[in-house]
Order: C-alpha cells, then structure tokens, then sequence
C-alpha cells in the first residue's frame, strides 16, 4: 500500500462518517419510537424524504434560503409524523406487533407513491450550504455541506438529548417507554406521549431527509428504501432503544460502507454491510450499546 | 286530427333513420391504440410522457381525418396507457388483458427488462403451429437495450440504436478531437440500459483507439460518489463516460467538480439528455455531449414537442419515439385494410405484424428512419451538448 493508498482509505472513511450523520439522525428517529411504543416504525424514512420533497414543493418557484427550505421540512416531517401515528398506529392493535409492522410497511410504499406521482418520480435538485466549501486538513479534503450537515445533526442529537433528560415530556416519555402501565397511573397521558414523540422524530427525519438532499445535492424516491435499510441496520447495530447507540452506530455504518466500497467495490459493498448486521444479530442482538443478554 | 302528429312522427323517425344512415355517421368510428409503460414507480415519467406523446400523435392524426379502415370507413383513434410499474411480471399481465380485448396492437413497455420478459410470451416464429405463444403485434417505443426484437417475429421496436450511436460518435470524437488518447468510464452498475450501453461504450472507445484507463461503478440509488470519483481523479483520464441516468449522474457531476475532476471531454448516456438533468446539476453537466435522436431541430419535431407539451408530456428521444408509432400504425392500418371489428381481430393482428414486418422505412421527427430485418429500427440521430442550461445541437452525424 502506497502513499495514496493510505490517503485516499483515510479521505474515504472521512467521507463516510460525515454522511454517515444523515443515517445517525435516522437511527435515532428509529430508535426512539421502539424505545416508547416497542414497535418499528419502518415508513420513517420514506416520511424523512416525503418531508423533504414538501418542503420543495411547497417552496416551488420561490427561490427560498436553504435554511429556509431545512426548517420546512422539519416542520413537514413533524406534521407527518403526527399523521403516521394517527393512521399506522392510533387504530392499529397495539398487542398485535405484526400488524403495526405491516401498517408501516404500507405506509412507506403509500409515501413513496405519494411521492412519485407529485413528482413524476423525477428528482429534483436540493439545495445545499456550504456546498462549494471544501477544508482542507492536511492531505485530506473534508466537504463543507457534509461537515455542516454532521453538525446539524450533532446538534439535533443534543437538543433531542436535552428534551428526554430535562423537560416534562422527556421525563414522560422515558417514563412511557419503562413502564406504560405505571407511567398512565401517574397521569401521564399515552397517547398525548405516542404523539408528540412521533412528531419529535418526524421533525428529526425532516431534517435527515433535508440533510441526505442536501448532501446529494439532489432528492429522488429511490433514496427511501436504502434509507430505510440504512435506519434499521444503524438501529440493530447500536441497539435497539438507545440513542448514544444510534449515533456512533450511524456514523460507524457510513465509515464502513465507503471502506467495503473503497477495498471490495460497489457490487459486495452491500453484503458486507449486512453480513455486519448479521454478525450483530448473532453476537450481539441487542447491539452496541444494550445489556448483553446473550442468546437461547 | 290524430292522424297528422302520427304522420309527423313517423316522417321525423324515417328521417332520423335515414340521418343515422347517411354515410357521414356510418365513418363515425373509432379504433383504441393500447400504450403500455410505467406510470408509478421511479420511472414514471416514462410512462408520463409516453401517453402524452401518443395523445398528441392522436389528436394530430384525428385532425387531419382519422385513420381509413379496410372497409373504406375513416376512424377516429382514442388512446389507452396502462400501467406495468416497469415490472415484468405485471407487463406480461398488461399485455395478456390487452390481447383478450379487440386490440391488434400494442406500443410499449418503458423497461428493458419487461421488454424482454414479455417478448419471451410471444410465437417466437409466425406461422410455428408447435409454438402456443401469444400471437399478437408490440411496438416498443422507450425499451432501450439492444437486440430485443429478436426475441419474436411479434416484437417490433421504433427505439434508436445506441451502438449505431456511439460508434458514430467516438469516430466523430477521434476526428474531431484526435489529441485525446484516453478515457475513464462510469457506470450505474445495477440497471440493464445503463450496463449494457456501457459496455457499447466501451467497445467504441476502444475501437477507436481510445485507452481505457478504468471504469467506476455505482449503484441506481446511490448517494456518494467521492470513492468512485477519486478512482477517476487518479487515472485523469483525456475523457470520461458516464452511462448512468439523470439522478446518480447528477451524484457523480456534482462530487466531480468538488473533487476538481474536469476533464477535457465528458460523454453522457443517451437517457440523461432530458430536462431532468438541467433540473438537477445544469451547472456541472455543461459541455456534457449525449447522441440523441430527438431534439427540436425540425419543423415536425418543433410541432411535436408542443403538442406533446400540451398533452402534459415532455417530448425526449423515448416520447418522441411514441409519438413516431403512432403515424406507423395509422399507415400500416390503411396499407393493411384492417377491418377493426370484433370478427377480425385475429386477421387484423395478423395483418398488423405483417405490416410492420414488411416496413422498409418511416417517417420520422428528424428525418427518414429505416427498418432491419430483425424488426429493429435504424433512426436518425445527433449529438447535444448542455449549454448554459439548455440542450443545443452540437453535430448532425447526416448532415
């Protein structure tokens, strides 16, 4: 391995861990709905990228900041949110997980259709900042839109940490996720709680799907599904529940993939990607950073 | 005083009779061409576009008179687009709901792989007793890969050969530019057109003796680009080919100007010369070269592009190729005597495929378009470039 060898697995790395912020935000997003409710919400990152696309089409001829167009897609992904749970959760039987599982599963190829026929599956570009700022670090190039977007979602995972350890609906929704049961004696309302934290992770998945568009530069349906993969990978592997787990778990899977890319190609870069995942379900099922509990 | 009103009654009835009867309404009929593509899914706009171009091939054809049947009557044609979500399971279920209607052809699908998925279904060799296959005409209008109507004497295809294509322009490429000696490839790996124009590509670069250097390869859905990019970056190649459509050669355009990857030429895939590509990267696609074989350059495709543009469409170089079909059809349908009645529906399909068989050449948007044996169609083509946000003509290979 020569010289460039080495820069160039450093640079692909870095490059991986920065985008990898868009599937930590995701992982979270995942993982803090199964950690209220103990369900998967898989139509969330088809809602991330439905968010995103709204907040263009709501924008469409206006040429709006791209600050602009990242805060409206928070709020559309919260409004979507909101809706998710009303119509994949709220009348679904809660005890069957099956079937809130496949409610979701609808959900998603229902957004992704919403999505294409708005659009004519045609992508459109998004816009981006920092996008033609590139920093230098020594022989290294890190990009200025991936770094804005890895401290984006830095700060959404420290805003969202902020609002479970030291607000009222943080302390009921962690309440919720131990002990339903005991949470509702106490008052706390579970559906006002199901609720809002639907919409708190849908306007996280609003700023992910923003945050992937601008990261690419461009939105198109096709992102949906491999986002979604993406979101539960990033969820098993950090372990199920917890957030801290989400995020290095996120940017650990970005690293990876651009690695097994860089050294196998595009063709084995996916299986490599889930032989990890398998690797964890066997190992250890409950993911990085859960109790190990072994298995029967 | 009974007697009058049943007398004008009865005068009013023959008169409505002999109305109904006049020759005038006799013509009033009308024939459905059946499109079939894919209007969900990712590729929708295919299917969008397709119809549009269909209708407004229709409307003009309509008119202008209609079409004349075998018996001598003029007919109208309506036109119906169904929908196989580019999948070739729900094509092949397409094509056998419309060959158990009255329909004696069909123009369609917009993937390759349902292309050749139900062209399979089809006789294989007309005439065959042993072989059960469905016997009825397709005119493929958007289905790109090469070499698919071989499959069925059945299947016909109005779509522009892609080696024809790059073999003119790399020969174009080494006139043109003879200082360029090598070239680097890209190429969206998991989908058919993309990879098999590549590798046509690739052939007629090295035919013309091109080095190639290397080829990065990319998924449909992908969102990075830097590994690929840094490969290309490294072998700094004269030339570089991307075979991708519009979304991930946006990706890629995109990671190439951050990475400062500029080469001397850039060619592109023949579906990426649509406005989908201006939308998403128009800044980093300039100066990118695609050979198409529609652009505006012409009176009719003028009025094409229009027409289709009313019908909600966007004429590219798969709609224009619809629009195209329709006027073959009209003229195989008058040359053939088809009858279009529910009585002849087997005769009259037979008729069709005969017809389109017996095609030397047609009209079409950019010029002549000749015919091959094989059923495959030899189109006039040219090469645009991305100009400060537009598609313009670089070179017309007949001029």
């Amino acid at each position: 391995m020569d010289l460039l060898d080495f820069i160039d697995i450093v640079q692909t790395i870095a490059d991986g861990v920065l985008f990898g912020a868009t599937y930590a935000i995701l992982g979270i997003g995942f993982t803090l709905i199964f950690g209220v409710m103990h369900k998967i919400n898989l139509s969330y990152a088809a809602a991330s990228i439905g968010a995103a696309y709204a907040s263009l089409l709501i924008l469409a001829g206006i040429k709006a900041p791209a600050l602009l167009v990242f805060a409206l897609a928070a709020v559309a992904g919260g409004v979507i949110g909101g809706i998710v749970y009303l119509v994949a959760f709220h009348f679904i039987p809660l005890a069957n997980p099956l079937a809130t599982l496949m409610s979701t599963v609808g959900l998603l190829l229902l957004i992704d259709e919403i999505i294409v026929h708005a659009t004519a599956g045609v992508p459109l570009a998004y816009p981006a900042l920092f996008s033609s700022v590139i920093v230098p670090a020594g022989p290294f190039n890190l990009r200025g839109d991936l770094m804005f977007v890895f401290g984006l979602g830095c700060v959404c995972m420290v805003l969202l940490l902020l609002l479970l350890y030291r607000t009222r609906l943080g302390l009921a929704t962690r309440a919720v996720s131990q002990q339903p049961t005991a949470a509702q004696l106490c008052g706390i309302g579970l559906t006002r709680v199901n609720v809002l934290t639907f919409v708190v992770t849908g306007v996280l998945g609003g700023v992910a799907g923003a945050m992937t568009g601008a990261a690419i530069g461009m939105l198109s349906p096709l992102l949906s599904l491999p986002l979604t993969v993406k979101g539960l990978i990033v969820t098993v592997i950090g372990g199920l529940g917890s957030i801290p787990g989400a995020i290095i778990a996120g940017l650990l899977v970005g690293g990876l993939e651009n690695l097994f890319q860089f050294f196998r190609g595009v063709s084995e870069r996916d299986f490599y990607v889930m032989l990890l995942l398998f690797a964890f379900l066997v190992f250890r099922p409950g993911g990085m950073f859960a109790p190990d509990q072994g298995h029967d | 005083m009974l007697k009058r009103p049943a007398a004008l009654i009865a005068s009013l009835g023959v008169i409505a009779g002999l109305a109904l009867a006049s020759p005038a309404s006799a013509q009033e009929r009308t024939i459905k061409i059946t499109g079939f593509g894919a209007k969900s899914g990712v590729v929708r706009v295919f299917g969008i576009n397709s119809e549009a171009a269909m209708k407004a091939a229709a409307e003009e054809i309509n008119k202008a008179g209609g079409v004349t049947l075998g018996d001598g009557t003029k007919a109208k044609i309506t036109v119906e687009f169904l929908d196989d979500r580019c999948n070739a399971e729900e094509g092949i279920s397409v094509i056998r709901r419309i060959a158990s209607s009255d329909a004696f052809v069909a123009v369609g699908p917009t993937c390759s792989n349902v292309a050749e998925s139900l062209f399979g279904i089809l006789q294989k060799k007309v005439g065959d007793a042993s072989d059960t296959g469905l016997q009825f005409p397709i005119i493929a209008d958007v289905a790109a890969k090469g070499g698919l109507a071989k499959i069925s004497e059945w299947a016909f295809r109005n779509v522009p050969s892609e080696f024809e294509m790059y073999k003119s322009l790399f020969a174009w490429v080494k006139a043109q530019h003879p200082e360029l000696k090598t070239i680097y490839g890209g190429v969206e790996k998991d989908f058919a057109h993309s990879n098999a124009t590549y590798g046509v590509i690739k052939a007629q670069a090295e035919a013309n003796g091109l080095q190639v250097l290397g080829t990065s390869e990319w998924l449909l859905a992908d969102t990075t680009f830097s590994t690929q990019v840094r490969e290309m970056k490294r072998a700094n190649a004269d030339i570089v080919a991307i075979s991708a459509h519009p979304f991930t050669t946006c990706g890629l355009l995109k990671e190439m100007q951050r990475q400062g990857v500029k080469p001397k030429l850039l060619i592109g895939l023949t579906s990426s010369s649509s406005i989908e590509t201006l939308q998403g990267c128009a800044e980093q696609a300039e100066g990118i070269i695609i050979p198409t074989s529609f652009a505006p350059v012409t009176p009719a495709a003028i009025k094409a592009a229009e027409q289709v543009a009313k019908f909600g469409g966007s004429a590219d170089l798969h709609s224009a190729a619809a629009y195209e079909i329709m006027f073959i059809l009209k003229d195989v349908i008058e040359a053939q005597k088809i009858m279009a009645k529910p009585n002849t529906v087997a005769a009259d399909r037979e008729k069709m495929r005969a017809g389109l068989a017996a095609l030397k050449e047609t009209n079409g948007l950019l010029g002549k378009i000749g015919r091959t044996a094989d059923r495959e169609a030899i189109k006039p083509f040219l090469y645009v470039h991305a100009l400060r946000g537009s598609w313009q003509v670089l070179y017309k290979p007949s001029s």
